[in-house]
């Protein structure tokens, strides 16, 4: 897949998510559903990290160093919720 | 003969862009994250409030908001591929692409920060709001900023200043762009869905 394929599939994969987290959003407010917008958050950061920002051709430490940012983000936010 | 996997396996790792970038783009990260984890441990000591306080915004807003950074960002990280294939003028356009998606995004801020005014949802109206206006006011200066570089950057590629093997500059101004998408799909949950 030529890289401006994977870009463009990599946006409509945020599209996809972004539409998930209004829809888990709209749905409720349990623990499971907020665990969901999260991981879709998640995966978008992933999406903008190893696509956009072409860290899954980068030195590993940095390509982790990017995705625990919003791991951490994501598990601070989950523990202020439980 | 070796094979493609093994060529790929093989490539040496690269950074992209500026090393002083990525320690700015990590710099940038930590203030951010203290500002969203803030709202987070916040959040936990007043559920009640922020529930009844994020009545006030509307998700699909926060949806469109989204849908134009993202979609700004690719047509951002395309232009770099487009200077990659010595195609400056594409990558040009591209640019200014993203500079007019992130201007939907700019208009749909500003509408949302003049609605909640006018129904008097100002800084201090509540521990909510308060941290409301300083978290997107905060991201929102940056998406300026971004802009700014975005316009720069397109008229550098419209003066052939950027080649396939010395386009350093561009990737580094267009990470800048990423990072700003980066830090919204985790704000964008937290400040408008999650309850």
């Amino acid at each position: 897949m030529s890289a401006s394929k994977v870009l463009v599939a990599c946006w409509l994969g945020l599209v996809a998510l972004s539409v998930c987290t209004v829809l888990l959003g709209n749905a409720g407010a349990t623990q499971a559903l907020a665990t969901g917008v999260l991981l879709a958050a998640f995966g978008k950061a992933w999406l903008i990290t190893d696509g956009f920002m072409e860290l899954r051709h980068a030195p590993r430490a940095w390509r982790l160093l990017l995705l625990g940012w919003p791991l951490v983000m994501a598990i601070g936010m989950l523990l202020t919720l439980l | 003969m070796s094979t493609s996997a093994e060529t790929l396996a093989r490539a040496p790792r690269r950074l992209p862009g500026d090393l002083a970038m990525w320690f700015f783009i990590l710099a940038e990260l930590t203030v951010f994250a203290i500002l969203i984890l803030a709202f987070a441990v916040t959040q936990m000591f007043n559920p009640q409030l922020f529930d009844q306080s994020r009545a006030a915004l509307d998700s699909s807003t926060g949806l469109a908001l989204t849908l134009g950074l993202l979609t700004s960002g690719l047509f951002a990280a395309l232009s770099v591929e487009q200077v990659r294939q010595a195609r400056q003028g594409r990558a040009a356009l591209l640019l200014l692409a993203a500079l007019a998606s992130s201007c939907v995004y700019v208009a749909l801020k500003l509408d949302e920060y003049r609605h909640l005014a006018g129904l008097g949802l100002g800084m201090e109206h509540n521990t909510f709001f308060t941290l409301y206006w300083i978290l997107t006011g905060f991201h929102f200066l940056h998406v300026l900023l971004g802009m700014l570089i975005l316009a720069w950057l397109a008229e550098r590629c419209r003066r052939g200043a950027y080649r396939p093997d010395d386009h350093g500059g561009l990737e580094s101004g267009v990470l800048y762009w990423h990072m700003v998408d980066l830090v919204w799909v985790l704000l964008f949950p937290l400040v408008y869905v999650l309850r």
